[in-house]
């Protein structure tokens, strides 16, 4: 059963390598280089894919905190902060695939452009996440709270975008594209897809594995769960 | 003013309405099981406490006591299984659901920056008590607080903390009371002043349902003892058929 | 409806009596927002203090860390000896709960704004005069959602032992949309001299309606004794 099981993520990362590999060769070979960008364009076909699949793993970081708020089970957190660190990765790329474009195309590494800071405020808003879970103790408290952080931070994710709005923008809103780029970039959502999943399904077995060895290791006694142990009048 | 509770339960309670409440008991359990995380505290717990009765639920550190009142306080639902208070569900309980029921907790429940007076006439306006004020002092009276009606709660010692505790839970008459460990951390008049108010209420035919740790108070206190052992009912029977030694072991499992 | 807002002033009532009792949450607020002020006007320097349009981000500043402190302070006196139970218990809806809550909070942090906003006022020349009601809408509609969250967080930060700071670390970033949102409006309404529209309004009207919405819904999930 194991070795079946370990035989499939295998081949599921085989996969996704190859695609990648396939995604390269038609990004450089196939698709023709934009001429006013010339080869920094060729950024976009991983840009735009990164960026979507970071809102999926915001929104299944969402999904899994209602989740956890309406079941109370352990596993849901565990999903919820595996999909937050993967969201905080690709943001990450996103970001840094962005200034890398806004370098060559603006001659600045950061501009207070709209996008640009909308991928910055998402960046903050999961890497808190991140930062928070750690400073708290009990492991209950923790998932709670980090559960309605998910929840909230994932409705502030369309907030922030109207908010940055109002700021005055630069960015290039539509890009007339030949059919050879459509494709390509269509093409280079299915490894990036694959890899998001990948990432999120791997971080959340290593994060099952050190929750429960953490369950045993932690044992409380019943009652105390029951009620807040900080209780009694002093 | 005489005692409110006396009024609503005996004088103004048409007789069909007390026979209905003698045929639904008070607090009815079926199969109540709760998991905190992964962990089931509650396992399958199938219990009837008819009106009028006078239970103590015993059991070891962590076996459930303090958890099972309250999910039976509605203070968090149960995982599974059906609970039901006076004949009415306790998964989306009514407000008059609510106000049939007192507790006493671990915690006084109370606002250490507020007078004893004011204490109570908050939460008997929350409760909709008529004449808040006059009832407050009332209750003050029958705990033995009257003299310090004034006085801030933080300035207050533990004995009197409980018994304004217990003031605080019997502000709106409940008909049933919820005691968590009501004796702990008090000294022997407090312990007394205390057991005496719960015999008081159970003569009035009130339910009251305690956890307790000692077992030869809790068989002197109460008509019944339910023991429980890792979430599960272990024995349940009647005072006049409990020995002392017998109940001590099943406690300690 | 009249008893649901009784009981909301009820509850907001004792909050505010045992505040006006014990004196804690305010007096350390108003200074803690008189200092921020200070600390950022000095740091800023004359010129850029100056310019004027610092002080409305100074001010947020200042009712974003008083805010904190508020909705922490209000929410343990809940805590303390459990009294949180005993609202849990009585035969009152947990959306009541939470908007007595919630109008403690704002109640302080009016308190604190009418304290703190004339201090920065004179010390950075601000002109509020240019546009009097445009600020007062925008900071109202800030405040709104700030408390919104804020008391739904403190809610489900809160334990009795001190958690210093964590609650600031857990709302700042996700209020930072209105953070963006106002002082974006403050800057046309002040820089630029463009009245607060209809836009405007209903940007931040949506704004505070979601976040209300959010955190009612979630507060009766996560409510504990």
């Amino acid at each position: 059963m194991n070795t079946v099981k370990s035989k499939l993520c295998m081949a599921y990362w085989l996969v996704t390598a190859s695609l990648f590999a396939g995604a390269v060769v038609m990004v450089f070979v196939w698709t023709p280089t934009e001429q006013t960008m010339g080869v920094v364009q060729k950024i976009f076909y991983l840009h735009l894919p990164v960026a979507i699949n970071t809102f999926a793993a915001c929104m299944v970081t969402f999904i899994a905190s209602i989740g956890y708020l309406w079941q109370r089970r352990q596993v849901w957190d565990d999903l919820a902060v595996s999909s937050a660190k993967v969201a905080v990765l690709l943001c990450s790329i996103v970001l840094l695939t962005g200034m890398i474009w806004g370098h060559s195309a603006w001659g600045q590494w950061w501009t207070w452009s709209p996008r640009l800071t909308f991928s910055l405020v998402l960046w903050l808003l999961y890497v808190a996440y991140l930062v928070i879970r750690p400073s708290i103790e009990s492991r209950q408290r923790r998932a709670l709270v980090s559960a309605v952080y998910g929840v909230v931070a994932f409705l502030d994710v369309p907030l922030v975008y109207l908010s940055v709005k109002l700021m005055p923008d630069i960015h290039p809103s539509s890009i007339g594209l030949a059919p050879e780029m459509k494709t390509t970039l269509l093409f280079c959502f299915l490894p990036v897809t694959m890899l998001a999943v990948g990432l999120i399904a791997a971080r959340y077995r290593l994060q099952r594995a050190e929750t429960l060895s953490m369950q045993e290791a932690e044992d409380p006694p019943l009652d105390t769960i029951a009620a807040d142990p900080a209780g009694g009048f002093t | 003013m005489t005692d409110v509770s006396a009024i609503t339960a005996e004088s103004i309670m048409p007789l069909a309405d007390a026979v209905a409440d003698t045929v639904s008991p008070a607090v009815r359990m079926r199969g109540l099981s709760k998991r905190y995380d992964e962990r089931w505290v509650l396992r399958d717990i199938t219990l009837d406490v008819p009106t009028g009765s006078y239970l103590a639920l015993l059991g070891a550190n962590g076996a459930g006591k303090s958890t099972l009142l309250h999910t039976l306080a509605m203070l968090s639902p149960a995982t599974r299984g059906e609970l039901s208070l006076f004949g009415e569900s306790a998964t989306r309980p009514s407000p008059t659901l609510r106000a049939r029921l007192g507790m006493i907790g671990h915690q006084p429940m109370l606002y250490r920056d507020l007078s004893a007076v004011e204490n109570l006439v908050f939460f008997g306006k929350l409760y909709g008590v008529s004449r808040p004020k006059q009832r407050a002092i009332d209750m003050l009276e029958r705990v033995g607080l009257a003299d310090r009606a004034q006085s801030v709660v933080k300035t207050f010692s533990r004995g009197m903390v409980q018994r304004l505790s217990i003031a605080r839970a019997l502000m709106h008459a409940p008909e049933l009371l919820l005691a968590d460990e009501p004796f702990s951390g008090l000294d022997v008049p407090s312990v007394q002043a205390v057991s005496a108010l719960l015999a008081e209420l159970h003569a009035d035919g009130k339910t009251v349902i305690l956890t307790n740790h000692d077992v030869r108070q809790s068989l002197e206190l109460a008509q019944r003892v339910v023991v429980l052992g890792r979430g599960r009912v272990v024995s349940d029977r009647p005072v006049r058929d409990a020995d002392v030694d017998d109940v001590t072991r099943e406690v300690i499992g | 409806m009249t008893q649901v807002l009784r009981q909301i002033v009820l509850l907001s009532g004792k909050d505010l009596r045992i505040e006006a009792r014990s004196r804690q949450t305010l007096g350390l607020v108003a200074v803690l927002g008189v200092l921020i002020v200070v600390v950022l006007g000095l740091g800023l320097g004359p010129e850029r203090v100056k310019s004027g349009m610092a002080a409305t981000a100074v001010l947020w500043v200042a009712y974003l860390f008083g805010g904190v402190l508020c909705f922490e302070k209000t929410m343990a006196v809940e805590r303390h000896d459990g009294a949180l139970a005993g609202l849990m218990l009585a035969p009152i809806d947990r959306g009541v709960i939470y908007a007595g809550k919630l109008l403690s909070n704002l109640t302080l942090m009016l308190a604190l704004a009418l304290i703190v906003t004339p201090v920065a006022v004179v010390m950075f020349g601000f002109d509020l005069s240019a546009a009097p009601f445009g600020f007062a809408a925008i900071m109202a509609g800030g405040f709104v959602g700030f408390a919104a969250i804020g008391t739904l967080f403190a809610a489900a930060v809160s334990s009795t032992r001190s958690q210093g700071g964590l609650l600031a670390i857990v709302v700042f970033p996700v209020s930072l949309p209105l953070v963006i949102v106002s002082t974006q409006m403050m800057m046309r309404l002040f820089g630029e001299g463009e009245p607060l529209g209809a836009v405007g309004l209903t940007v931040l009207i949506a704004f505070d309606a979601v976040y209300l919405v959010v955190s009612w819904l979630v507060f009766e999930l996560i409510l504990e004794p």
